[in-house]
């Protein structure tokens, strides 16, 4: 394209006045310099497009990875660590239960009981003043809810704050006799001892086994069976 | 090589030829090596980077989110209206209370149901140790509710429409067209304050599913609450 002008600049004065053999030979060295600088340019400017581009690439897929890992939604975190288990609980015992149901009175292997035989009829979930009956307050366990059990020594404040923690359904309060200690949560087949009210593994225990799906009939409902005594 | 081929011809053609060829091809070989490896770990780091990208659009919801707040409190409150319509149930013959009652039964268990399955697939709690939070944080949406809730115990979170203990037992205890009376008064409110509910989380939540279910209380419960009038209506 641009070395028409030099190829066709001797043209001219050849047509009056032939070129020396000597001005032919620097009339072409001239053209090959002139055809190196361009090809020396055009590897130069290729060159530095090259390394653009290989940046301006990694800078992308760098950032598309950053962006992707920083936005991408966390995976959910509660205390009671989701396995269903309650390993990261200090304290929880787990059971292995039968569930089938007999309308006679029950031994249980755990005190209070955490699953295992029980009424056909569930005990409504709720506030109790007094003892409720075992056969009962296991189907409910059976369903999904927890069975909050206290001493009958425990102190007014004490069941307050307790009573304070607790959800709205889905659980049984009620004084127990002959507690291992004086506070005990249960579900179907899971069980934590605690002493006060305030301690924390209360809400872990509950975000762990409350309305869990590995009790026997998750989403049966704690209402509609029977009332036991002192029902608030 | 120009030189040395010049000097002896022979030798060359036979010798440094192929030792130039094979290098080039070796050199060649491994250019084409690292440019295929490079287009791996780009087209991976790109596929990757899109995969999780892709989840921005319907994310899984976290625990401190509308919707997983709306799931877990929506099920507390449609449970209650479950209850509430077999208890009814129990009580009346009328047909227009079976009828309803019935619908009113079945479709909350069941979509009570649905919020108990995303938050297993989502991996979350049951349990809300602040119940109706995702609600306050939304901001602007103020409580009607017509009493203190707690199903059982009173110490609950009060939730928009929810019966009292007081009320439900009093609603036992009554008959006939009373105890009809009764349960629509608290239907209608609890119809109302799952409305409200059902409205924040049209506005706040992320998922398509909640909002879907969201969309769809709102449309239904707002038609009964006209259908519950008339019963009511009926029977002034």
């Amino acid at each position: 394209m641009e070395g028409i002008p030099v190829s066709a600049a001797p043209r001219p004065t050849g047509s009056d006045k032939p070129l020396t053999t000597k001005q032919q030979r620097a009339a072409e060295r001239e053209r090959k310099l002139e055809a190196f600088r361009k090809k020396e340019a055009a590897r130069k400017r290729n060159r530095k497009l090259g390394i653009i581009g290989a940046v301006v690439g990694v800078v992308a897929i760098g950032g598309l990875l950053v962006t992707s890992i920083v936005l991408a939604p966390k995976p959910a975190t509660y205390a009671g660590g989701g396995t269903g288990t309650g390993e990261d609980i200090e304290g929880v015992e787990l059971f292995e239960n039968s569930s089938n149901h007999v309308t006679t009175p029950v031994e249980y292997p755990q005190t209070p009981p955490a699953g295992g035989e029980h009424n056909p009829v569930w005990l409504n979930c709720g506030v109790y003043t007094e003892p409720v009956p075992n056969e009962n307050a296991v189907h409910s366990l059976e369903h999904g809810a927890l069975w909050v059990t206290y001493d009958p020594s425990l102190a007014d404040d004490e069941l307050a704050a307790l009573r304070a923690k607790l959800p709205s359904s889905y659980v049984i309060l009620s004084p127990f006799d002959g507690l291992p200690s004086p506070i005990v949560v249960s579900g179907w087949n899971s069980q934590l001892q605690v002493d006060d009210a305030d301690d924390p593994r209360i809400a872990a225990f509950f975000e762990e086994f409350w309305k869990s799906d590995l009790v026997p009939e998750p989403g049966a409902l704690c209402t509609g069976g029977v009332d036991g005594p002192g029902k608030a | 090589m120009t030189d040395r081929s010049d000097d002896t011809p022979g030798a060359t053609a036979s010798g440094a030829a192929p030792d130039a060829d094979t290098s080039r091809t070796r050199r060649r070989r491994t250019a084409a090596l690292v440019a295929a490896g490079l287009a791996l770990v780009v087209v991976a780091v790109v596929a990757f980077s899109i995969g999780r990208l892709s989840t921005l659009g319907d994310p899984t919801p976290t625990d401190r989110s509308a919707d997983a707040g709306f799931s877990r409190d929506m099920q507390v409150h449609h449970l209650q209206g479950v209850e509430m319509a077999m208890i009814i149930r129990g009580i009346s013959d009328a047909d227009d209370i079976q009828h309803l009652s019935y619908d009113i039964a079945t479709t909350q268990a069941q979509q009570a149901g649905q919020m108990y399955g995303w938050l297993e697939e989502w991996g979350l709690s049951q349990f809300s140790a602040e119940p109706m939070a995702w609600m306050a944080a939304g901001g602007g949406h103020e409580h009607g509710a017509t009493g203190a809730s707690g199903a059982a115990d009173g110490a609950g979170a009060v939730m928009p429409g929810m019966a009292t203990e007081a009320q439900l037992d009093q609603l036992r205890s009554s008959t006939g067209v009373e105890a009809e009376r009764l349960f629509l008064e608290l239907m209608i409110a609890h119809h109302r304050g799952a409305v409200e509910m059902a409205e924040a989380a049209q506005t706040l939540a992320d998922t398509t599913v909640v909002r879907r279910l969201a969309d769809s209380i709102v449309q239904s419960q707002d038609a009964e609450i006209a259908l519950m009038e008339g019963m009511l209506a009926d029977r002034a």
